[in-house]
């Protein structure tokens, strides 16, 4: 896909030496000697100073979801969330906290799972952002301006991808990875039996928790370019998938069950748990399965930008 | 250089655009004039590529658009100056908006400073008036330097002061021989901007015109006067060639014969004038003339809406 855009120039810019300075007044008369004196370089229309690559329209993409005050109130969130439940949800577990009255607690006594269980809410957070990311420029018409300025149009869903994931993974995996060592502490200050990094299962549900939490953001982010609406796709994103496999799971047959562990979340619920259940995939073949969602979310959101009027 | 070849856009059974064929060329000014619904705007999207044509081409320096290797140095556009994120400042809009080409941060601040938005670049761009996101929206079009500049209402919003440094700016992005396309549903804009019209009603293409031309079909010899002796004046004034109609006793509209002869004939015959007055009809007049068959919203101007009101008060 990077072969969208000839990719050839250096992201950096050549173009602030080749550029006159521009006096500093706003009269009508400043501006025309600028303009005049910038004549004799418009034809020159493939000048490598202004080719577009893939490497700059990431950067674009890069500025607009820093200079978002709401990027980092998430990001923070989610941070916050991951390691601040899984430490309650651990003190709990020992009991140096008040814990629900039947002791169960999240994760079911299982100790990976009660000091992720920020996840649960985590995901809801990073699938939002990844909503806002595809969808907001839809409400505001500004999605016009940049794909006037990107006309090949599939290099925006690239560059918002790259970015997304830049912004989020190093989020994700530093609070799985957080909540994982402050949980474990909490555990083993209780007494409350943990286990260890090197055990089998726990890197495995501690990065794969990091994967489905960064994949539901994408998967929003795909529902936010493909609905263009924010609204509407984090209806779509909650119930559909994240809230329909549950409740599709307590509501029909048995028999259903085999369709059912395809679904995102339980595909997902198959490399985030270290207790293998018959109702779910193997480890492996559910990292796929969730990956085959990603993918087609990402692949209907390409196909509906370039080919929709914008 | 823009061409456009039988471009046609349908929405269902609405045709917006209807087979429109015309050039727009580098060196000139050219004004995009009709009345709102005209298909000014869907027209523009689709030399953006934004929209995809029913059926027609449309080329920008001789090419498909969504091919361009260097998009943002070719066409800057304006398309709706509102259109910004109300989180982000005027100049993050325009970095991410340059990013795309390689456009740098001291480009940003140049340009702020040129359209007059240097003090409120940091600013949220959603607390902008309608004017300042105009500028904003002139500076995103100039970021990369553009050989076409497209502007989709550009004075729009802007006070007096504002208007006049478009105008200049436009004709000074002209004579360097850029392409300068801008659209407008007032003609008074176009006057003093623009070197060619291209007008355009429920989506056809009315005029493909330079300016002078449009000026010089827009002229009549029409003349008022007033004078206590208009009966004995129009007497005198009757002729073959010459038209004297009259809507009161002292007033005649005369066609036909030059103020100063007019003014000549009556001193010779002692005929007092209050007033003699060559009628030229605005530009503005001759426009609406042109266009009045394809106005798609016609207003109501017979008060019914007040009495309504006042009826329901």
């Amino acid at each position: 896909m990077t072969a969208t855009l000839p990719d050839d120039t250096p992201p950096t810019t050549t173009r602030e030496k080749a550029d006159p300075t521009m006096t500093t007044s706003t009269s009508p008369d400043t501006t025309t000697a600028h303009t005049a004196s910038s004549a004799h370089r418009h034809r020159a229309t493939t000048a490598p100073a202004y080719r577009i690559t893939l490497a700059r329209v990431i950067r674009a993409e890069w500025i607009k979801l820093r200079t978002l005050r709401s990027t980092w109130a998430m990001l923070t969130a989610v941070l916050l969330t991951i390691v601040g439940i899984g430490a309650i949800a651990a003190a709990s577990a020992t009991g140096a906290v008040e814990g629900p009255r039947d002791g169960g607690g999240p994760g079911g006594g299982d100790p990976l799972s009660t000091v992720l269980s920020g996840s649960m809410l985590a995901v809801v957070l990073v699938g939002v952002l990844g909503v806002l990311f595809g969808a907001r420029e839809y409400s505001s018409g500004l999605i016009r301006s940049y794909l006037a300025a990107v006309p090949a149009r599939l290099p925006v869903l690239w560059a918002k991808v790259v970015a997304f994931l830049l912004a989020v993974v190093p989020v994700v995996l530093a609070g799985v990875f957080v909540a994982y060592v402050v949980g474990m502490a909490v555990l083993d200050a209780g007494g409350v039996p943990t286990v260890s990094w090197s055990d089998p299962g726990t890197a495995r549900v501690v990065l794969g928790t990091a994967g489905y939490v960064v994949g539901m953001g994408l998967i929003g982010l795909a529902l936010g370019v493909l609905l263009r609406s924010t609204a509407g796709a984090i209806s779509a994103l909650l119930a559909g998938v994240l809230v329909l496999p549950t409740l599709a799971g307590a509501l029909l047959p048995e028999a259903w069950d085999g369709l059912l562990k395809y679904l995102p979340s339980n595909a997902a619920s198959a490399f985030t748990s270290t207790v293998p259940t018959e109702s779910l995939l193997g480890a492996g073949t559910g990292v796929l399965v969730f990956a085959g969602w990603i993918v087609v979310a990402v692949a209907g959101a390409a196909v509906a930008l370039s080919r929709r009027d914008a | 250089m823009l061409e456009l070849q039988n471009l046609t856009k349908r929405y269902g059974d609405v045709v917006a655009v209807d087979d429109l064929t015309f050039d727009v060329r580098p060196g000139v000014v050219t004004g995009f004039l009709g009345p709102n619904g005209a298909g000014k705007s869907t027209t523009m999207r689709m030399i953006l590529g934004l929209d995809r044509p029913t059926s027609g081409s449309v080329t920008v320096n001789g090419r498909d658009y969504r091919t361009s290797t260097a998009p943002l140095h070719e066409i800057g556009a304006l398309l709706d100056g509102k259109a910004v994120d109300k989180g982000r400042s005027a100049r993050n809009h325009l970095l991410a908006l340059g990013a795309t080409v390689g456009v740098g941060a001291r480009r940003v601040d140049e340009l702020l400073d040129a359209v007059g938005l240097a003090e409120v670049a940091r600013k949220p761009a959603g607390s902008f008036s309608l004017g300042m996101g105009q500028r904003l929206g002139i500076a995103s079009a100039l970021l990369a330097d553009p050989s076409i500049v497209m502007l989709d209402e550009p004075v729009n919003g802007l006070d007096p002061d504002g208007i006049l440094w478009v105008r200049s700016f436009l004709r000074s992005l002209a004579e360097e021989g850029r392409t300068v396309f801008l659209s407008s549903h007032l003609m008074s804009e176009m006057e003093l901007t623009a070197d060619h019209l291209i007008v355009v009603g429920r989506g056809r293409l009315i005029r493909d015109v330079s300016m002078t031309e449009f000026i010089a079909s827009a002229w009549s010899d029409k003349v008022r006067v007033v004078s206590p002796d208009a009966t004995a004046l129009a007497g005198l004034l009757a002729a073959p060639g010459v038209t004297v109609t009259s809507s009161s006793p002292t007033e005649l509209e005369i066609e036909g014969v030059p103020a100063s002869e007019i003014g000549d004939l009556a001193a010779r015959h002692g005929l007092p004038l209050h007033e003699l007055v060559p009628l030229h009809p605005s530009l503005e007049e001759a426009f609406m003339e042109l266009t009045k068959e394809s106005v798609q919203y016609h207003g109501r101007t017979d008060g019914a809406l007040l009495t309504t009101a006042a009826a329901a008060r």
